[in-house]
């Protein structure tokens, strides 16, 4: 089986819709950025590193007037140090990941959401890394304006497999990430919730913002199944015979309440969490989730 | 009702299999795989609901199936289980014991005589046996008893004759005497010397399928043995004296060494010579008798050697038939001239065994009493005879007589039919065109016999002038010229038969007597037309024999002084005999009284001296299994007879098909069927 390349992952009719949202992160990272990243060090960094177009928002003190001059539009000079929010998505890879009741299956749409997400922001001049995961880290690639292509590989190498432990799994992301930046979590968080919180709260502390994609198939939240059959863990391979129309309510009962749980337990840590269902299109989530950011970002 | 194999009846404890597969209602095949359980391992899950049976006619549906199956190879069988049981248990025995002459080699008699009897110690008190004696032919000397008493005196009572060996008689009858077995375990053993030679017939046979057949095979591993071969005795001329000249042929196998031995030669039961010889001890050997005078009256011989294991095949009997001449009468008119029957007679007066005595007569002088005496009368050129004289010759010819005509230009010209075998038309003239040649030949014909080696002969001859001949109806044309016009004609009459020869025998119309086919051509007109074929010096038992000589109420005196009518109660004049024993019949005319008006030796066929055995897997090669329903008794214990006598089983596994097949469509139609779908999607198919 061949890797997927950048074309296949990022899909440019969706990217055409959300190239226009600037990702913005949400607090001021430690580095030397300006515009709309609040860094600490904004400014200290004179390493010149390219002109790009203006957009509202912008500085207009670091419009280039000089190439206004030439060209009578307006370009933005931007250095090095005045790109470095640091962006790591996390990608569960575990078992459970592995299922798709619809044309798509959770894997798929997450490895999509992180490359839609990678490009963005490696346009808006983001750091960007990767790190996979399952019940322990699977595969790093640290945060850097180069590694795009690294992050495409390594998306397209993933395979959900094996038992997932989130909050261990966010403990290694957090170790590993030492420079405060974004990270964002993509998984179906088959944990509890107050275990993966507390993992979150270090993430928190150590000062990432933090984004949870939550990934749903229509399947488990309706467990639709009718008949007696025999039901298999993707993650422990754990086998239940089960009559499904007798476990349905007391299984969405239970289902709300842990959806109930997370969103309590995100909010209470100062995380986002955006649940995506499977069956529903990827670039509206996308643009729900950048334009949430945007609004956000501005209220700061 | 009853069950044939109850034991499988333990497979009911199969139908816990559906009941399990229902309750568990789980595919090991096909689970349905779900992200995550960690929300309903946490669900309390009954046990009862599980174990809940949700479809009962699927449910009913398979138990029936599997304990229809159960049923189905349980055998069941509507009848009495004793006594379908019982066909298992008593033996039904045919004991086949080979009396042919072979057994009596050396002690090989005796040991077959053990091996029966030990045969019947073998059985046991329900068991019962059928005594088949066999040779040649066989008989079944004893009929399905308990008695081995009776069994037991008559194989003592046996002993070998001079017969040959033929197993497939053997085992027919056998077979036969199965058909009317009681139940019971049916087999067949068969006590021989197992020779080669009687293998002979056997192939084709069929026994019933799954019969056991035995083979006990007694007699040596090497069985040397001398024999007579045959005999050649002729008549010869020594000057003015006729002789007998004998020789005799010997055989030897497995001896081992040579062996001198000695010859013994009695004649008309007085002793004729001796001559001793070394035998090889593998082969043959051929030893002279010196010559001696021979009477012209049947000659009774017997050539003997020294005796041996096997003494049976030490003496070999002939016959050698009186020098009697044939008597032709030759009816020309007087202006054919001497010169145009020369050749024909000169051709017919050379020659012995028998010698032709040609009596030349002219036309209407052809009365009883001389026909009571010839055996041929031929008409030269000549119509034969009508009126008083013509009822003379039909009776006669009606007898056996022959006659030949000799159609020549004066006959053609009459244009007349002749002998109601053929109409002259004419007269063919092929001088101008080189003559005419024989074209059409019926070469398997009696008459050509000669000629079967050497065809080219009879087309050698050249006709130049012969008649036309337009055959009657029923006539039958043995030979014709090149232009198709019928050459010799056969006709029957009676018990004999008329000729019509257009072949002209004139020198001066053909070159054939020239040629060297005409002498053996015109001996075997003579001999065919009279019906005086060459005889046998012996006959094998078994054959059987017509006597020649006898017109009426034939007597037999057989070898062992037994009178045997043939023709009493058959209503035919010439009935043939079954030459029984090894000895000389004598054929008598309405009483014995005198010496015999013919007789025949008789001998054992030499096959029987070959004493080489085959291999007891020989004798099953050519042997088949029937499935005939004749032996539906017989095969009663064989597996294959009972399932077709029990075909319920059949219709049980039919049903089981059946209602597999409806248990197939019932259980992937409906809810039934949708409920076990579900899309799992990889992440490659998905991003395709």
């Amino acid at each position: 089986m061949s890797a997927p390349s950048h074309e296949r992952l990022l899909d440019p009719a969706l990217l055409a819709r959300i190239s226009d949202l600037p990702l913005l992160a949400r607090t001021v990272v430690d580095g030397f950025m300006h515009g709309l990243h609040r860094s600490a060090r904004k400014g200290l960094s004179l390493d010149f590193a390219e002109h790009r177009q203006y957009q509202p928002g912008d500085d207009l003190r670091r419009i280039d007037w000089k190439a206004y001059a030439r060209t009578d539009r307006f370009y933005i000079k931007e250095y090095e140090a005045d790109t470095n929010a640091g962006v790591l998505f996390a990608l569960d890879v575990s078992g459970s990941m592995d299922y798709g009741s619809a044309a798509i299956n959770k894997f798929a749409y997450a490895r999509m959401l992180v490359a839609c997400l990678a490009w963005l922001s490696q346009r808006q001049g983001d750091r960007i890394g990767l790190a996979t995961f399952a019940d322990a880290l699977v595969e790093m690639i640290p945060p850097s304006t180069r590694h795009l292509n690294l992050i495409m590989h390594a998306l397209g190498r993933a395979t959900p497999r094996g038992e997932g432990k989130l909050p261990l799994a966010i403990d290694r992301v957090a170790d590993v990430a030492t420079r405060p930046g974004i990270v964002v979590v993509v998984t179906d968080c088959y944990d509890e919730p107050t275990a993966i919180g507390r993992s979150v709260d270090i993430l928190r502390a150590r000062g990432h913002d933090v984004l949870v994609f939550h990934l749903l198939d229509r399947a488990e939240e309706e467990f639709p199944f009718e008949s007696a059959a025999v039901f298999e863990d993707n993650e422990s391979g754990l086998r239940l015979p089960l009559r499904p129309e007798d476990l349905r309510e007391r299984y969405q009962v239970m289902w709300r309440a842990h959806r109930t749980a997370l969103e309590t337990r995100f909010a209470a840590a100062g995380v986002d969490y955006i649940p995506l269902r499977t069956d529903a299109p990827l670039d509206g989530a996308l643009y729900r989730y950048l334009d949430l950011r945007l609004s956000r970002s501005r209220v700061r | 009702m009853g069950f044939l194999v109850p034991a499988f009846l333990a497979g009911l404890a199969a139908l816990g299999i559906p009941l399990l597969m229902h309750l568990r209602d789980r595919n090991e095949e096909t689970p349905t795989r779900f992200p995550s359980l960690m929300f309903l391992v946490r669900l309390p899950i009954r046990t009862s609901d599980r174990r809940k049976v949700t479809d009962w006619p699927l449910l009913l549906l398979r138990a029936l199936a599997v304990a229809l199956l159960v049923f189905a190879f349980s055998r069941p069988f509507v009848g009495n289980t004793a006594e379908m049981t019982a066909d298992s248990r008593a033996q039904r025995v045919v004991i086949a014991l080979d009396r042919s002459l072979s057994m009596g080699h050396g002690d090989t008699w005796a040991a077959a005589q053990d091996s029966a009897r030990a045969v019947l110690d073998a059985l046991g008190g329900d068991d019962q046996v059928a005594l088949v004696l066999f040779d040649e032919e066989a008989t079944i000397a004893q009929t399905w008893t308990r008695d081995r008493a009776s069994v037991r005196a008559l194989i003592e009572a046996t002993r070998p004759v001079a017969r040959g060996t033929g197993f497939g008689a053997a085992l027919r009858v056998a077979r036969s005497a199965l058909i009317s077995a009681p139940a019971g375990a049916p087999s067949i053993t068969l006590i021989t010397d197992l020779q080669r030679s009687g293998l002979t017939g056997v192939a084709g046979l069929e026994l019933p399928a799954g019969l056991p057949l035995r083979t006990i095979v007694v007699g040596g591993d090497t069985r040397p043995n001398t024999s007579l071969r045959s005999v050649e005795a002729r008549r010869v001329v020594s000057g003015e004296r006729v002789q007998l000249q004998v020789q005799a042929r010997v055989v030897t196998r497995d001896l081992a060494a040579g062996r001198p031995v000695t010859l013994s030669l009695r004649l008309a039961g007085r002793d004729a010579g001796t001559r001793t010889a070394t035998l090889p001890a593998s082969g043959e050997l051929t030893v002279a008798f010196d010559a001696v005078p021979a009477p012209a009256t049947v000659v009774d011989g017997v050539v003997s050697i020294s005796g041996d294991a096997l003494a049976a095949d030490d003496t070999l009997r002939f016959t050698l038939p009186a020098d009697d001449a044939l008597t032709v009468l030759l009816v020309a008119a007087d202006e054919v001239p001497r010169e145009e029957t020369l050749y024909f007679e000169r051709a017919l007066g050379i020659g012995r065994a028998p010698a032709v005595r040609v009596e030349r007569r002219r036309p209407g002088t052809v009365d009883a009493a001389a026909l009571s005496r010839a055996a041929l009368v031929v008409f030269w050129d000549a119509a034969p005879p009508t009126g008083a004289a013509a009822a003379a010759l039909g009776t006669w010819q009606a007898n056996g007589g022959g006659v030949a005509v000799i159609v020549g230009p004066r006959l053609a010209e009459r244009r007349s039919v002749v002998a109601n075998v053929a109409t002259p038309t004419g007269l063919a003239d092929r001088r101008t065109a080189g003559g005419a040649l024989l074209g059409e030949i019926r070469d398997e014909h009696p008459l050509f016999a000669p000629f079967r080696s050497t065809q080219a002969a009879l087309v050698a001859p050249r006709f130049y002038r012969y008649a036309r001949l337009d055959p009657a109806v029923g006539a039958d044309v043995l030979a014709r010229f090149d232009d198709g016009s019928p050459a010799i004609l056969e006709s029957r009459a009676g018990e004999g038969r008329t000729l019509l020869i257009a072949l002209s025998p004139d020198a001066r119309e053909s070159d054939f007597p020239l040629q060297p086919a005409f002498l053996p051509l015109m001996r075997r007109v003579v001999l065919h037309g009279a019906g005086h074929e060459s005889t046998p010096l012996w006959r094998r038992t078994g054959e059987s024999w017509v006597p020649q000589a006898i017109r009426q109420d034939p007597v037999i005196a057989a070898p062992d002084g037994d009178l045997l009518r043939p023709g009493a109660g058959a209503g035919a004049s010439r009935a043939a005999v079954i030459l029984e024993q090894v000895g000389v019949y004598g054929a008598y005319e309405g009483r014995v009284e005198g010496a015999p008006r013919d007789r025949v030796a008789v001998n054992v066929g030499p096959a029987e001296s070959d004493l080489t055995p085959a291999d007891p897997t020989e004798l099953l090669l050519g042997v088949g299994e029937s499935t005939d329903s004749t032996f539906r008794g017989v095969t009663a214990a064989t597996s294959i007879e009972l399932e077709s006598r029990q075909r319920l089983w059949r219709w049980l596994l039919a049903f089981v098909a059946l209602l597999l097949l409806a248990e197939t469509v019932i259980a992937s139609q409906g809810w039934r069927g949708r409920a076990r779908r579900a899309t799992i999607v990889s992440p490659e198919r998905s991003q395709a």
